[in-house]
This record gives structure tokens, C-alpha cells and sequence, in this order.
């Protein structure tokens, strides 16, 4: 959940947010320190005494200031590759949801078992509950079980979406006559917003994702609720 | 505990307003070791040469190879740890799921007695 004037990521549901935010936390020390060291320098050379117009080459130098960021750039490489493969691994999802983005709701579909299906519009300002969040919060929250790996089909019924829940670190384009897939695990239990992420018309910014991380049997219990209901 | 909690996030420092300091693993750690480390040899090179500004600028040099070094160091065995961890959790949850079945990996398979009908 973002707070006001937040400058960082969100805290991370799921391990590969985790991994997300390590790397993000590596990679932000090393620029630093980049920075820094450029700042050092900036500041010596204005501050120097010393001249010479005279230097032609400096093979030392040449060779360190080659080197040097040659290794930094391995040494950022390698974790954002792993990461780039794990974001891509899928391990056996326990359950497959179908989100399907229209102008201006998502909509999603749980076919596994039955056929269970609801559309999730954004709840008015006016009409939100004390503590809710505005322009965040939906009728219909997409409720899955924690952790247990789960399949996300996105996919959209007129114009480009986008489907992301950023504590999640997920992001999917939701793109007609395309099906994407992408899978997460939640790592814990709770609710986790997101926001459509593609500009799809006049309501893209009304259009959110809720996702409601729940134990199993809540899940089951839900599930049971909504399929007498429809 | 909320108000312990409370305390503990207004002391955290950030760096340039993103980097929270104490709650980045390996972030103290490398900065101290950088710091230390950068006293350590730039007083070391002025004491050996007397020349202040370069000694500086040794100590900056010094400063910038130690908290590198350091973090990356801290970084890989963090990683490391935090795979290690993971793995730890699965094979619990795991086991719990699958105890007294058939992919029970702890509990060896009872011997099955020779069946004498069998052609």
C-alpha cells in the first residue's frame, strides 16, 4: 500500500518483489557511491593549484578507469540476470485466473473447477466506507489463496490495458486478442492494490486492482459464496 | 509496540532520502567498513608522505574500494542466506504436506514382502 509523498518501492508480497527490492538496494549503493566519487572529483579539479597543458596519455589511468567499471557493470549483470530468469520460471500453479481488462473494469474469470466469473468496477469517492482509499478500492476483489503459486491470464476486451499490482511486482499488458500469462505467489495474507497501467481512454486512472490474499479455507468458503450468488 | 515501532522508523536514516540505512542489509556494515577504512589509509599515506591533499585523496580512493568490496561481499553471502532460507521453508512446508504419503522423502517405504502368485 503506497503512503503519501512515498519516494521508495512498496513492501514487498511476494519473493520475487523481494528479490526486486535486494537488487533495486544493490544497484542504488553502487550509483551512489558513483555519484559520489564523480562529486569528489568535480570538486578536486576546481580546487587544484596544479597545471600542465602538456599531457599527452596516461596508460595507468586509461587502464583503471576501463577496468573498473567493466567489473561494477559484471557485478550489476549477473543478480538483475538471475532475476530476469526467475521472474520467468512457473512452478506448477495451483489455480488459474483470467483477468480480463475493459474500458474502464477489469473483469475476472476462475474456470478451473466451475465457471465463476464477476466484474470488479472502482468504488465512488462518495460512496467509500470510512478507511477505505479512494480511487483505489473495488466492488469485487480478486480473492486468491496465500502462498500458493497462481496462473494470471491477462487479457482485454477493447482497447490496451494494463494489469499490475506494484507490491507484487507485477506488470502485464493486457493487449486484445492476446493472451498473456504471468504467475505470483503471495507471501502473505492481506490486500494489495494496483492501478491499470496502459492509457486506455477517459477512466484509465478509475480502473484498479485489488488483490485479497486469504487462507485457504476463506478461499474455498468464498469461492462457494460467489458461485451461489451469480 | 506500536509506539516501539513508531520510534524505530522515525530514527532510520535515509540516504538521499531513498536508501534507509538501517533497514538495507549489508548498507551499515559496508559504510562503516568504508569509513574505516578510508581513515585507516589515508593516515597511513600521510604519515608515510606528509602530503595532505593527496592523502585525501588516498583516503577517498580507500573509502570507495573498502565499502564496495564490503557490500559486495555482505551482498553475495546475503543472497546466499536468503536462497538457503527459502529452500529451508519449502522442504518444511513440504514435508508437513506430504508426510505418511508416498513422496515422503524422510520415511523410508516399508520392505513389500515377495508375492508368491506372481508369475
Amino acid at each position: 500500500m503506497a503512503h503519501p509523498s512515498q519516494l521508495g518501492f512498496q513492501d514487498a508480497a511476494s519473493p520475487v518483489m523481494e528479490e526486486l527490492l535486494h537488487f533495486h538496494d544493490h544497484a542504488l549503493m553502487i550509483v551512489i557511491l558513483i555519484s559520489t566519487l564523480v562529486l569528489y572529483i568535480i570538486v578536486a579539479m576546481v580546487s587544484t593549484k596544479l597545471t600542465n597543458k602538456y599531457i599527452l596519455d596516461s596508460q595507468e589511468i586509461e587502464i583503471v578507469w576501463t577496468v573498473l567499471p567493466a567489473v561494477i557493470l559484471i557485478l550489476i549483470a549477473l543478480p538483475s540476470l538471475r532475476i530476469l530468469y526467475l521472474m520467468d520460471e512457473i512452478n506448477d500453479p495451483h489455480l488459474t485466473i483470467k483477468a480480463m481488462g475493459h474500458q474502464w473494469y477489469w473483469s475476472y474469470e476462475y474456470t478451473d473447477y466451475e465457471n465463476l466469473g464477476f466484474d470488479s468496477y472502482m468504488i465512488p469517492t462518495q460512496d467509500l466506507l470510512p478507511g477505505q482509499f479512494r480511487l483505489l478500492e473495488t466492488d469485487h476483489r480478486m480473492v486468491v489463496p496465500v502462498e500458493s503459486p497462481i496462473r494470471i491470464l491477462v487479457s482485454a476486451e477493447d482497447v490496451l490495458h494494463s494489469w499490475a499490482v506494484p507490491s507484487m511486482g507485477i506488470k502485464m499488458d493486457a493487449v486484445p486478442g492476446r493472451l498473456n500469462q504471468t504467475a505470483f505467489v503471495t507471501s502473505r495474507p492481506g490486500l494489495f492494490y494496483g492501478q491499470c497501467s496502459e492509457i486506455c481512454g477517459a477512466n484509465h486512472s478509475f480502473m484498479p486492482i485489488v488483490i485479497e490474499a486469504v487462507p485457504l479455507e476463506h478461499f474455498e468458503k468464498w469461492s462457494t459464496v460467489m458461485l451461489q450468488d451469480a | 509496540m506500536a509506539i516501539e515501532e513508531e520510534k524505530d522508523n522515525k530514527k532510520g536514516f535515509k540516504l538521499l532520502g531513498i536508501l534507509d540505512i538501517q533497514k538495507t542489509p549489508c548498507a551499515r556494515e559496508a559504510l562503516l567498513h568504508g569509513s574505516g577504512g578510508s581513515l585507516v589509509v589515508g593516515l597511513l599515506h600521510f604519515l608515510a608522505t606528509s602530503r595532505v591533499r593527496r592523502s585525501f585523496d588516498v583516503g577517498f580512493a580507500g573509502f570507495m574500494l573498502t565499502t564496495l568490496g564490503s557490500w559486495f561481499y555482505c551482498r553475495i553471502n546475503n543472497a546466499q542466506l536468503r536462497m538457503q532460507q527459502r529452500l529451508i521453508q519449502d522442504g518444511i512446508k513440504n514435508k508437513l504436506m506430504y508426510e505418511g504419503t508416498a513422496l515422503d522423502t524422510v520415511s523410508k517405504p516399508k520392505d513389500k514382502e515377495p508375492c508368491s502368485s506372481c508369475p
